[in-house]
């Protein structure tokens, strides 16, 4: 039984770059929904959004007039931006595994919708909407909020 | 129309388009300021209905939004207002573009496992054509497969089984012309039990994959 569990160890230890590199381990969503004039702030530089792309944690999506965009993050969260809004994913982390979740939208303007997934029925006080002059604690499910940036 | 009266439109309009193209040489200021503001609602959710719970807060106070439509106003660094509830057409008309917006809900499948094996029972062979159809009716779709075991064997090796329990569903979804890169895959041993069970127990509903296809 001994050599039978060093065996699963050493098939563990085998097979765990190559599961990790199947994903995009650090990838916090996909953009599902794109329409209009939609793109993605991140340090790098700005790049137009398509439906498909992957989102990560310091992104921001802006949208211009007449721009809308849906995303899916890794736990199901929905999230969607109405025209000419502007929201930054400033922290997201899953780890079911360690049963830890902390999801913190800034929005900056315009229209929010989100639709909670799976973070907030791990930590129900793990998710946050911050506007600039309040907060929003999400204990699920589904909530919309509009940012008139002054 | 007089002669004179002509000119007098011919002045204005003349004035008029030296305005616009003042306009154009200069940033554009706004008229109307509004103060800096949020208003927050909170809705049914949009699949199964069940109403959630948000508080609203900021230095000067809090507002806690429960039921349909609940909604609060913050202008400048007021506290929240009082909490109103909207009506159906008053939210369609400010976030209809925000909401009409929104991905899709995830599909979600759990399938289950002989003992001890990363092969699927019989009744979840039978599910495997649904979830295929998921992965086809989903817009560019990514998909989250989590392997599960129950509490038979170490704990090491039910992070291995989870792990060949998934990589097999993985298998089937490839097989989709799904690409890798949009299958993450990864295994909770025996460490998220469904059923909640002592050490070294054998039960089926443990040994599964949960997938979501979003």
């Amino acid at each position: 039984m001994a050599s039978l569990r060093s065996i699963a160890g050493a098939v563990v230890v085998v097979m765990f770059p190559v599961w990790a590199s199947a994903a995009d381990p650090a990838a916090a969503g996909r953009i599902k929904v794109v329409s209009g004039p939609v793109f993605i702030v991140r340090a790098a530089g700005t790049i137009q959004a398509t439906a498909g792309q992957a989102l990560f944690e310091a992104d921001t999506l802006r949208t211009g007039a007449d721009g809308r965009v849906g995303i899916t993050l890794n736990d199901d969260t929905r999230i969607s931006l109405g025209p000419g809004s502007e929201a930054r994913l400033d922290q997201f982390v899953y780890a079911p595994a360690d049963k830890r979740g902390s999801l913190v939208l800034k929005v900056v303007r315009g229209l929010i919708a989100y639709v909670s997934g799976r973070i907030a029925k791990l930590s129900p006080d793990g998710v946050k909407l911050e506007t600039p002059n309040a907060i929003v604690g999400v204990r699920g499910t589904t909530l919309v909020l509009r940012v008139d940036a002054p | 129309m007089t002669r004179d009266r002509r000119l007098i439109v011919l002045l204005m309009s003349t004035a008029c388009a030296g305005c616009l193209l003042a306009a154009c040489a200069h940033p554009p200021v706004p008229v109307v300021r509004r103060p800096a503001g949020a208003l927050v609602v909170l809705l049914p959710d949009p699949d199964d209905g069940v109403v959630g719970r948000a508080f609203v807060s900021n230095a000067a106070g809090t507002a806690e939004l429960e039921g349909a439509r609940a909604s609060t106003g913050i202008v400048g660094s007021s506290a929240p207002s009082a909490v109103k509830p909207l009506d159906e057409s008053q939210v369609q008309m400010v976030f209809g573009s925000a909401l009409s917006s929104l991905p899709p809900r995830a599909h979600q499948f759990t399938l289950y496992f002989d003992f001890e094996s990363d092969q699927l029972t019989a009744e979840s062979r039978a599910l495997l054509p649904q979830v295929v159809q998921a992965v086809k009716d989903t817009p560019f779709p990514d998909v989250a497969v989590i392997g599960h075991t129950d509490t038979t064997g170490s704990a090491a090796s039910n992070v291995e089984l989870g792990l060949r329990r998934a990589n097999m569903v993985r298998q089937i979804l490839l097989g989709t012309g799904l690409e890798g890169s949009l299958i993450e895959v990864t295994s909770h041993g025996e460490a998220d039990l469904l059923v909640p069970t002592p050490d070294d127990t054998s039960e089926p509903r443990n040994r599964r994959v949960e997938i979501s296809v979003r």
